[in-house]
């Protein structure tokens, strides 16, 4: 992944995080992954088109994204509801779309896909053939791991 | 010996020897070498004979004394080590050293018991493989003492507890079940053509440094150990911390690595590098740390193939190396090569755009997967011996199947890629061709 790219994301993500929960976020160890791998529980996914190809996936447990959608719309959710899983769908369009403003202003051309959410127990991501960079993310309400997978269009 | 003379003996050794004595033994004679035991494993040391027979017990079991009321088993060395014994006279007193391991007490007959011996635990030396009468296995190492060698025993692994328990019945061969880790360890070393320093030099510079002795640079490695020999002389060979690996490395280096190339070298890859007729150039250079060698290779490709569409993907595993890559910035004095393809920044000098368009700085480790179209050129200097000898050949594999029929691989000046390549360099210029 071009090193370009990289700080966008991660800015974003940072600053997106920190608004919407109106508290502290540190940034984790940023490393490369190429194996496939298994998912917390809650994953939103958003596709990159246009110069590019890849996806950006929003990993997190189900605890977490409860908490963070609970925070985000002002009021305790019980379960993961609809408004819950549609919650977390627009934070992965917020992050994906800021750091996409960016690097359209770094002159980089990206197109993004409506992001999809999947849900459920021992899910596992597997692309091996694609290096992922993980971007993890500790919030007051738990941890998301941003999964950043873009190449350049041969 | 009372513990007196015992006392006088140490203190005598220890004003001989300035180093810190940590490990104390006593040493005895065996069939005309020098042994010792830990101290620590020695309860004491005593004068007997007449041992009680004990019928059906193994050759080496001598019988069993009584030590003050406690009855221990007697065991003749000579025999256990298979070494030849000499009939005794029934009445002769034999000299016996009293072991100790764990709660099991026995006696060990040896030719003399000589004295206690203070020495510093550190000049213990691993026994060689090829050591001779003994198995290495039942040897914990050899020291120099007064000029005089001693080969220290490790009794703990000779009697081991089981053992020791009915050491009447048991053999030694019992104690050869798996091979200790020393053992493996000597193999390894013996291995090696037989120089354990080499080896030991190899090792080193693996753990210090990442760097892998492999084929690649082999060649390298046995010049300068020659060289390394010829000034160390053979005391002080081992490589005993990070700057001593840096050292020997010196000479490893290929000219300007890890920075932009000077006049010289760039002008020397311009003419190494082969005709190119395609309309665009695909480069890779894995490992481009900072990336001053990818944009110095950048430049050299515009100047060689000025019409030709090139693209370099450079790439790094260590992210804030690269991090910086993109975006750098030269001072005035960079060399008149590269001027031309300059433009003058707001903090000093940048590469024009054209230059910058050309390279795809990544942060990418070499070992996943990578989707590079087929390459004309890899740019690899000094960078695939400091990849683990496995991950080597996986990515030589890689280079081999990436690259287009004539395409070339720019490695170290030190460096050689094995088989199915030949050589396409010039002068100081590392090149390989891919055999067809």
């Amino acid at each position: 992944m071009r090193v370009e790219y990289i700080n966008p994301f991660v800015e974003a993500a940072f600053n997106v995080l920190r608004e919407v929960l109106q508290s502290d976020v540190k940034r984790g160890e940023l490393y490369l992954k190429s194996t496939s791998m298994p998912v917390m529980g809650v994953a939103a996914i958003v596709g990159l088109a246009g110069d590019v190809e890849g996806r950006v996936l929003f990993d997190m447990d189900k605890p977490t994204a409860l908490k963070i959608a609970s925070a985000m719309n002002n009021e305790e959710l019980a379960s993961f509801d609809d408004l819950a899983k549609a919650t977390i769908t627009e934070l992965a369009n917020m992050i994906t779309a800021q750091a996409i403003t960016k690097l359209h202003d770094l002159g980089f051309r990206f197109d993004l896909t409506p992001p999809a959410i999947f849900t459920g127990d021992n899910m596992e991501v597997s692309n091996a053939d694609v290096e992922a960079l993980i971007v993890p993310m500790e919030t007051g309400h738990g941890k998301i791991e941003i999964n950043v997978a873009v190449r350049e269009r041969a | 010996m009372t513990a007196q003379t015992e006392r006088e003996t140490e203190a005598a050794e220890s004003a001989k020897r300035a180093e810190k004595v940590d490990f104390k033994m006593i040493t005895f004679s065996l069939a005309g070498k020098e042994y010792g035991v830990d101290i620590m494993n020695v309860k004491e040391i005593a004068k007997a004979g007449r041992f009680t027979y004990v019928p059906n017990a193994s050759p080496f079991v001598r019988g069993v004394y009584n030590l003050r009321g406690e009855i221990i088993s007697v065991i003749d060395l000579r025999i256990f080590f298979h070494l030849p014994a000499e009939r005794k006279e029934e009445e002769a007193l034999e000299s016996l050293i009293i072991l100790k391991i764990d709660e099991h007490v026995f006696g060990v007959i040896v030719d003399a018991i000589d004295k206690v011996v203070g020495i510093a635990s550190v000049s213990i030396q691993p026994p060689h493989p090829i050591f001779g009468d003994i198995n290495v296995k039942y040897i914990k190492g050899i020291v120099e003492n007064g000029g005089k060698l001693y080969i220290i025993l490790d009794v703990e692994k000779i009697f081991a507890p089981e053992r020791a328990e009915d050491a009447p019945k048991a053999g030694p061969s019992d104690a050869r079940g798996a091979p200790s880790p020393r053992e493996a360890e000597a193999a390894v070393n013996a291995g090696a053509g037989g120089d354990i320093s080499a080896s030991f030099v190899k090792e080193t510079l693996a753990a210090f440094r990442g760097f892998y002795v492999t084929g690649i640079n082999e060649e390298w490695f046995a010049g300068r150990y020659a060289e390394w020999k010829a000034v160390r002389k053979d005391s002080d060979l081992q490589l005993k911390e990070a700057s001593e690996a840096d050292e020997f490395l010196e000479g490893f280096w290929s000219p300007d690595t890890g920075a932009l190339w000077d006049d010289d070298y760039a002008s020397a890859v311009e003419a190494a590098l082969p005709p190119i007729e395609a309309k665009s150039i695909n480069v890779w250079n894995p490992g481009c740390g900072k990336g001053y060698e990818t944009w110095a290779l950048a430049c050299v490709m515009r100047k060689r193939y000025p019409d030709a569409r090139i693209k370099i993907w450079a790439n790094d595993s260590d992210l804030l190396a690269i991090s910086m890559a993109p975006n750098m910035v030269f001072p005035e004095s960079i060399p008149e090569y590269y001027r031309p393809f300059t433009a003058k920044g707001r903090n000093g000098l940048v590469f024009a755009q054209a230059v910058r368009d050309s390279i795809f700085f990544e942060f990418h480790d070499v070992m996943n997967a990578n989707t590079l179209p087929p390459l004309d050129i890899i740019l690899c200097r000094d960078m695939l011996s400091f990849v683990a000898p496995i991950d080597q050949k996986r990515l030589l594999g890689d280079f081999y199947d990436k690259l287009k029929p004539n395409g070339i691989v720019l490695c170290g000046a030190s460096e050689r890629l094995g088989e199915g390549w030949s050589p396409a360099g010039t002068g100081a210029v590392k090149a390989f061709r891919r055999d067809q």
